[in-house]
């Protein structure tokens, strides 16, 4: 479990980043393009760095689910497979 | 429009050119212009066994990047297809305006290479004096002996309808005589990563318009037009292959890399309005038609809302030889004017499925097709949201 | 046209005042600040006329700049502060008549070239960042400067180098006449970074004198009624080719074209604004003196800004508004190959 709050805590600080905001300013089901007007590349760029940080690919297909980091974070555990 | 110098993945110079757009012939080949192991996706429109001293006779090679060999070899050929002599002409009023994406991305690379092996001070100099972006049209200037302006616009993948656009202005407001206009670009690792990276990049097989398009295959090439006014191409006895009649410009203002539809739009009924001519009378549109899931909604609604729902054949050259960025809107001006002179339609090959959203759109699938054209819109659209649309016609 | 407005950001700060405090004391200008700041490798020289404190996020906030490379940066600050000097709308019906022209080397060669080496030094090669794709695109700049201050007109950038904001400027000037557009924003802008600051090095541009980052531009108008400023009244470029001797007479053609074009008096030029180093290196002078039969004052401004490329005849021009000269100055340029330009400015009026 602490693991699991571990990684939810390094994708909010990498997807604040992205979003050019602070990280407790995101929260888990903030929408990311609603609340902090973010665009289709921002999306994109969120899944470039978990494929870089965490060597793991989330399909671009899958890309309208990921509007929050809770759907972010959920669909990294479950391409994770064994290794998350 | 007198004379067509194409450098291509399907062909080089106007005939084999023409051939090639007639026949529905694929560009795509396996990349060699850079070492593609590790990406996914490993195929481009490469302008394969390009020979720069086939063509070239003033310009040293040596000291000039890809894509200046490329301008300056299919400015060379539009010379030849027009059947000018460079040396015959007043050289201070003859201008060379050049299109580019990535300029001399080939050098770029070569020198980061160098840096990441042996850092900033092993960079070769010769090399770096091969970067400037600008030398694209002064390698066409230099091979011609064109004493006019050099200017090369850096409009990204709208680029070549820019410089054609702005041949014209120069042509119509008296400042040339003879203006040789188009783009240059070269197939690059940063540009195939970053298109990769967008999702924005396709395996093997460019099909815009198809329902399951899945994105553009990056392209290169040189594509150039010998333009001159009525008065000189007339006093020299020129076979006029085709009018400039005009174009459009204007800017999203939106998002660097996503199109607007309603701009796109408005850039289409600026082109109409700025050379006179209605909707009804465009008998072809030479699509942006990158092959990407965006554009092409954007891009096909947009020519839908323009022209009602009945709008003239649209294809997209990009299904054969790539997407040839900044070169790309002189490729399609030079299918538009063989498309006016030739009478047919290029085909936009890889198709198969009918888009819903794009219903009404007729996308002249797979095989070529006779038809009379006498005026042909040339859509180029570029990331920062840069449209620009040259409209050209039959001759009056 | 007439110059409606304008802005610069130099080595010596942001905004025109900065500009005109070196103009006006052009000693202070040293041989630059220490610059090891604006790179993680070491530079070929210690210092230059860079900006180091320059801060993005300070000037435009957070939110759509932290991809920002640092030439689009300039670029934005700089014609967002040209269009405030202006008065005109930032926004507003007419937005669709207000464009831009940005003059440029290569775009930023640093974010080309760190693309690159992203793709080299990957465990994967397309490991980049999507998000700086557009920063590897020449346009960039002009493309941010358009979302940002919402201008919806003719949105160009024109390659040059040297003669960068000369192509810029006589791309306005077309774009204006032709009635493309009623505003442009015309300039050009250059960052300072390690490999711009080794190229330099290696193609020996800055053998005399420092490295410059800059951004400068000029808000342009069609002369009409009520429409006051300096006025830009005429741009020539051309091409010599085989450059050396050529050039030099090529650019005396265009100094007499800019001339003829706006039926001036080669007696009324006062001064020309070179893009020469030194005072040693005389190849655009004498081509100015040839045409105008006689030596005018001489200014240069890259012993002030350093050499900034493609934003040299941007700063040159600057530099001449801020001065207190009136009547009509001349701007030259010569490029590396055999590229030339003349503008002729009437400034002071």
């Amino acid at each position: 479990m602490a693991h699991a709050e571990n990684r939810l805590e390094e994708l909010r600080e990498l997807v604040a980043d992205v979003l050019e905001i602070e990280p407790e300013e995101l929260t888990d089901t903030g929408d990311f393009m609603a609340d902090y007007e973010a665009d289709s590349l921002r999306a994109i760029e969120i899944l470039a760095r978990i494929d870089k940080r965490y060597k793991v690919e989330i399909p671009q297909e899958e890309l309208p689910g990921l509007t929050n980091l809770k759907a972010v974070h959920d669909a990294l555990a479950r391409h994770s497979g064994g290794r998350g | 429009m007198t004379g067509l110098g194409p450098v291509s993945s399907i062909g080089t110079g106007a005939a084999a050119f023409a051939a090639a757009l007639r026949a529905g012939a694929s560009g795509a080949s396996p990349i060699t212009g850079f070492d593609a192991t590790g990406f996914p996706y490993r195929n481009a429109g490469e302008v394969r066994d390009f020979d720069p001293r086939a063509h070239l006779r003033r310009l040293d090679p040596a000291r000039w990047g890809r894509s200046g060999q490329f301008a300056a070899s299919a400015a060379r050929l539009a010379v030849a297809d027009g059947g000018l002599d460079p040396d015959r002409i007043d050289p201070a009023r003859a201008h060379a305006v050049i299109g580019t994406t990535s300029g001399e991305s080939a050098v770029a690379e070569a020198l980061t290479e160098q840096v990441v092996g042996g850092g900033f001070p092993a960079q070769d100099p010769e090399l770096v004096a091969r970067l400037p972006a600008h030398r694209l049209a002064n390698a066409v200037s230099e091979e011609l002996g064109l004493r006019g302006e050099s200017l090369t616009v850096a409009t990204a993948c709208a680029a070549g309808n820019y410089a054609i656009g702005y041949a014209y202005d120069l042509l119509v407001s008296g400042e040339a005589d003879v203006v040789l206009a188009g783009g240059a670009d070269s197939v690059c690792r940063w540009a195939h990563a970053g298109f990769y990276r967008l999702g924005a990049l396709t395996e093997s097989r460019c099909s815009p318009f198809d329902r399951d398009r899945s994105g553009i295959l990056t392209g290169e090439g040189g594509a150039v037009l010998l333009l001159e006014t009525f008065e000189h191409a007339e006093a020299r006895g020129a076979r006029i292959h085709a009018e400039l009649l005009g174009y459009g410009m204007n800017c999203d203002a939106r998002h660097a890399v996503a199109p607007d539809g309603a701009s796109v739009a408005e850039c289409m009924r600026l082109a109409h309005r700025n050379s006179g001519v209605r909707p009804e009378d465009v008998d072809y549109v030479c699509a942006h038609g990158t092959g990407t899931p965006t554009n092409d909604l954007v891009e096909g609604r947009a020519i839908l809302e323009v022209f009602g729902t009945e709008p003239p054949p649209v294809s997209s050259i990009k299904s054969m030889i790539g997407h040839t960025m900044g070169a790309a809107g002189g490729f399609g001006a030079i299918a538009c004017v063989l498309a006016i002179a030739e009478g047919f339609l290029p085909p936009t090959i890889n198709w198969a499925n009918q888009d819903p959203d794009l219903v009404g759109i007729d996308v002249v699938p797979n095989q070529a097709r006779r038809a009379r054209v006498r005026v042909a819109q040339n859509d180029a659209f570029a990331f920062g949201g840069n449209n620009a649309i040259v409209m050209l016609g039959a001759v009056a | 046209m007439v110059i409606t407005g304008w802005s610069a950001v130099t080595a010596a700060g942001i905004g025109a005042e900065a500009l005109a405090r070196r103009v006006a004391d052009p000693a202070s200008a040293g041989r630059g600040v220490v610059v090891d700041g604006l790179s993680d490798v070491p530079l070929p020289a210690p210092t230059g006329h860079a900006l180091p404190g320059f801060d993005v996020r300070a000037e435009l906030g957070r939110k759509g700049t932290s991809w920002y490379d640092r030439t689009t940066a300039l670029a934005v600050v700089c014609c967002r502060d040209a269009l405030r000097s202006a008065g005109a709308p930032a926004g507003g019906d007419d937005t669709a008549r207000i464009g831009v022209a940005l003059g440029t080397t290569l775009g930023s060669h640093k974010s080309v070239s760190d693309y690159t080496r992203e793709t080299l030094v990957q465990e994967r090669p397309y490991w980049v960042n999507p998000a700086l794709f557009p920063t590897t695109v020449m346009n960039c700049a002009a493309g941010q400067v358009a979302i940002r201050l919402g201008l919806r007109g003719v949105n160009a950038t024109l390659a040059g180098g040297p003669l960068a904001f000369l192509n810029a400027l006589r791309y306005a000037d077309t774009v204006i006449g032709r009635g493309y557009a009623d505003v442009m924003l015309t300039g050009a802008a250059e960052e300072y970074a390690p490999h711009r600051a080794w190229a330099a090095h290696h193609t020996g541009t800055t053998a005399n004198v420092p490295l410059g980052e800059a951004a400068a531009v000029f808000v342009l108008a069609a002369a009409g009624e009520g429409v006051t400023g300096p006025r830009v009244l005429a741009v020539a470029t051309g091409y010599a080719p085989g450059g050396g001797a050529a050039a030099g007479q090529a650019l005396g053609g265009c100094v007499a074209r800019v001339l003829r074009r706006a039926d001036v008096d080669p007696a009324g030029v006062s001064a020309v604004f070179t893009g020469e180093a030194d005072s040693r290196d005389t190849r655009e002078f004498d081509a100015v003196t040839r045409v105008l039969g006689r030596a005018p004052e001489r200014v240069l401004a890259k012993p002030m800004f350093g050499e900034c490329d493609a934003a040299s005849g941007a700063v040159a021009l600057a530099v001449a508004l801020s001065r207190a000269d009136t009547g009509q100055v001349l701007l030259t340029a010569v490029g590396a190959d055999g590229a030339v330009g003349a503008a002729l400015v009437e400034v002071g009026a």
